[in-house]
């Protein structure tokens, strides 16, 4: 089971990939020929080398798992319908391809996608056969649903004893929810997090526009199957990792558990700000841009105030105690948004920068194409692809100095592995092949 | 009943010794995690106060807030000064029996206290180290001090929350970069202890908080860079990809539901559960292209069902008709709820010394073989010092007490 192959092409994509720091040890040069053979090597090298993964789930809550597995040097086979595919292909901005829109070219990334109607018999025998050859499962259909096509734990778990399945679903495994459908924004708000993003008493406003619980729910997943299969590598035996996308929601919250369990606080909608700290949230500039400021410590708060030019506000009869400030917090986020709304963006950053402010541009997307610092860390990967043009996508996350992760390709069209994984991996004959096709088995 | 130490050895991570030098939420939530899942884990903090969290949020009355005692979880406390020679001396010693290092200290800080990667790699060269800051290790804001809410900002989420053309709002809570950022950290520790497995190599991690935040942008890159559309707040409603998509009130006050209908199908159901199924014609709002293009009308037609209906029927007949809807649940309505009773996600939890119940998110991932645990919350300052520097580095009671009088512990 070695990873993907790769070609040279994908080599000069990885190096500009991985290639991020322009100043730090971790930096791969992208036209060294040493390093294009240590990335060529690299396949194998990489901690997640050897390892197959069955990615047979639709969006993103759970295949982001797949896709993380697979920067890391995993192959990952993407098992679709054999017309629909994976709704993700339609789901977004369309591209000059088909089969695929924006977000499935770069959440669809370094897999090879396979074919298979699990609504059919065959299908499902199929399917039984990759399982048997592989080790990861990650799905997120309806709780019930692969039972329902006889693919249940207990049938997967014959076909391979140490199969390391992950299961995303709105609500999980459990509970009287399950079966209802779920997906990220109705999760932001059963977890609690939409509720919080707003101001008081007016809309509800979605919490940032992107999936979060999506990633935050293949995130966990990805730890789970990283914990299992090192218990597998002792015992042998696979496991079962339930996680309901609400959950990784609300593992972020923070103290707000605690804090109603213990003393019936119930947090609600803070606007630009914060409960904790003052001052800390966003602020217009004069050129009608903004900016996020962040005291969190007393000690933030009196470096700002120098920045500010008011030193004595940070006098300890003013508001030098983050108490006093949480207590007159009208009162010092008035001063905040005068100063910050006399001048423009970049005197903010300038002022506050020097003097050591925890300070942040609210950057739009065409912010962050122009900034500097995204660039050096390499966290827009461009790859080309024929027919597209080149494809802007975020690089890889986490960054590990020894076995940085890779990119080798976009979301694959639909079915662009079927052939090769029926005849390489299961052996079964190019004439069988043609017939499982005909019947649009595949 | 807390677990047997023989269900504990059995954890994947039993036998793991992880250090944990950050302070706040970032690094310190891999270890966390690290340890729920059987890894030792040793908090070291100045003995001066020690970490910040420990101040974060609500107190109790045992003076360390509620946050600490959650996300410190089965941590132990061993303080030690690295501003003092004999500090960086032990912590040496530390490192030498560990097998993983987190720290979010501003980059170039422990070079100061010769405690850089080339030192720590030569005491140890199976170590992996975890390196969390706001910008990460390289690049030109590197030196830069970072938090979350700067994070959200400079990874492009803040300025999409809120609504359209008004101020940009807090998405939600102000910590999420530091949670990602930990998911991240700890996803790396465990794959570089997988490469270490095989090859006895340990490597570094450079964690930066705004990129796990940007990481999370669906297709906001790739559609600016070959559109060059760039993506605005929208409100309660995110209608670039589907419609209806968002959040709607509901006849009773303050109480909203979220709908999103990412497919055809799910559009289908949710006109059934509105008694108006002819919406889904193929000539009507069949069509996903259709109802962006009418998203007003849509929109409008979804709302006023909302507002004439009590936010518990409108769940009742969604779920019945199977259409994607939930509701925009306060801290209160989640206690309430029967689903995160079921699955146990609110966890009590007595400490004998705060003497109350202390109620905290439990453990996720959730693993049907090898289950993680909450053995005990936030440990006090420096409550395990002794233990460690006597069970682990050797030292007897004599030396620790000098130790403790020189103010390195």
């Amino acid at each position: 089971m070695a990873g993907e192959p790769s070609s040279t092409k994908d080599v000069r994509q990885q190096a500009e990939v991985t290639g991020g720091a322009s100043d730090g040890p971790t930096a791969a040069s992208p036209t060294s020929s040493e390093e294009e053979h240590e990335n060529s090597l690299g396949g194998s090298r990489l901690p997640m080398s050897g390892l197959r993964v069955i990615d047979v789930g639709t969006f993103l809550a759970g295949p982001y798992a797949a896709s993380i597995l697979g920067e890391f040097g995993a192959e990952v086979l993407k098992v679709e319908h054999p017309v629909a595919g994976d709704p993700m292909r339609r789901f977004g901005t369309a591209s000059k391809r088909h089969d695929a829109t924006l977000a499935w070219l770069s959440e669809g990334r370094n897999r090879k996608s396979v074919t298979l109607d699990l609504r059919q018999r065959e299908g499902v025998e199929l399917f039984l056969k990759l399982v048997a050859k592989s080790d990861v499962l990650i799905e997120n259909f309806r709780p019930g649903t692969m039972e329902e096509w006889g693919l249940g734990w207990e049938e997967l778990r014959q076909a391979n004893r140490g199969l390391v399945m992950l299961r995303v679903s709105g609500y999980g495994q459990s509970g009287p929810y399950r079966r209802r459908s779920g997906f990220a924004h109705i999760a932001h708000g059963f977890a609690g997090l939409s509720y919080l993003a707003g101001f008081p008493g007016e809309t509800p406003v979605v919490p940032g526009t992107v999936p979060l619980g999506d990633y935050l729910s293949s995130l966990y997943g990805a730890i789970g199957i990283l914990l299992a299969l090192r218990h597998r590598e002792v015992s042998g035996e696979g496991q079962i990792i339930d996680i309901g996308i609400y959950e990784a929601v609300f593992r972020q919250m923070d103290e707000i558990a605690a804090a109603y369990g213990l003393f019936g606080k119930v947090r609600e909608r803070e606007g630009a700000g914060s409960f904790v700290a003052v001052p800390h949230g966003h602020f217009r500039t004069v050129d009608d841009k903004w900016v996020a400021i962040a005291c969190t410590t007393d000690r933030m708060f009196e470096r700002f105030a120098a920045v500010m030019g008011r030193p004595e506000l940070a006098a300890a009869d003013r508001y030098g105690n983050q108490r006093q400030r949480l207590a007159a917090r009208e009162e010092v986020n008035r001063l905040v948004i005068e100063w910050v709304g006399s001048l423009t963006r970049e005197q903010v950053m300038r002022r506050c920068v020097d003097g050591e402010v925890p300070v942040g541009k609210l950057n739009s997307i065409a912010d962050i194409f122009e900034d500097e610092h995204f660039q050096a860390r390499g966290n827009l990967a461009r790859l080309c692809e024929e027919g597209l043009g080149e494809v802007v996508i975020p690089g890889v996350v986490p960054t590990l100095s020894e076995t940085p992760g890779r990119i080798s390709n976009l979301g694959p069209p639909l079915g662009n592995a079927t052939y090769e994984i029926l005849r390489e991996l299961l052996g079964i004959p190019a004439q069988e092949i043609r017939r499982l096709r005909q019947r649009r088995i595949i | 009943m807390p677990p047997t130490e023989d269900a504990a050895s059995r954890l994947p991570l039993a036998g793991i010794r992880v250090i944990d030098a950050a302070t706040v939420i970032a690094a310190p939530y891999s270890a966390s995690i690290l340890g729920e899942f059987g890894a030792e884990v040793l908090k070291v903090e100045n003995p001066h106060g020690g970490d910040p969290m420990r101040q974060f949020g609500t107190p109790t009355k045992r003076k360390d807030t509620l946050a600490w005692l959650s996300e410190a979880r089965n941590k132990k406390s061993v303080t030690l000064d690295l501003h003092l020679p004999e500090g960086v001396d032990l912590f040496k010693g530390l490192i030498e029996k560990s097998d993983v290092l987190c720290e979010n200290f501003r980059p170039g800080t422990l070079e100061k206290w010769g405690l850089g990667w080339e030192v720590l790699r030569q005491i140890n060269p199976r170590l992996i180290m975890l390196r969390v800051t706001g910008y990460g290790q390289t690049g030109p804001y590197r030196d830069r001090p970072g938090f979350a809410r700067v994070a959200h900002a400079v990874g492009g989420i803040a300025f999409l929350a809120g609504m359209p053309r008004g101020t940009p709002v807090t998405p939600g809570s102000t910590t999420l970069g530091d949670y990602l950022t930990g998911l991240y950290g700890c996803l790396g520790i465990l794959m570089a202890l997988r490469h270490r497995d095989r090859t006895g190599q340990g490597q570094y991690i450079d964690a930066a908080l705004y990129e796990s935040v940007f990481r999370c942008t669906d297709e906001l890159a790739p559609a600016y860079g070959m559109f060059g559309r760039v993506r605005e707040r929208h409100g309660p409603t995110h209608n670039d990809f589907a419609c209806p998509h968002g959040h709607f009130p509901t006849k009773d006050d303050g109480k909203w539901v979220a709908i999103s209908c990412v497919t055809d199908k799910l559009f289908e159901r949710l006109t059934t559960a509105m008694g108006r199924p002819e919406l889904a014609a193929p000539h009507v709002y069949g069509d996903q292209k259709t109802r962006l293009e009418n998203r007003h009308d849509v929109n409008e037609i979804v709302r006023d069902w909302c507002g004439s209906l009590h936010r518990d029927e409108i769940l009742d007949r969604c779920f019945a008709a199977g259409a994607p809807a939930g509701p925009l649940n306060s801290i209160a309505d989640i206690f309430g709820d029967r689903q995160f009773h079921a699955r146990r996600n609110l966890v009590a939890i007595d400490e004998p010394d705060i003497g109350e119940t202390v109620i905290v998110p439990s453990v996720l991932p959730r693993l049907s073989l090898t289950p993680g645990r909450i053995r005990h919350l936030g440990p006090r300052l420096g409550q395990h010092t002794d233990e460690v520097l006597s069970d682990l580095l050797g030292l007897d009671a004599s030396a620790i007490d000098d130790l403790r009088r020189k103010r390195v512990i």
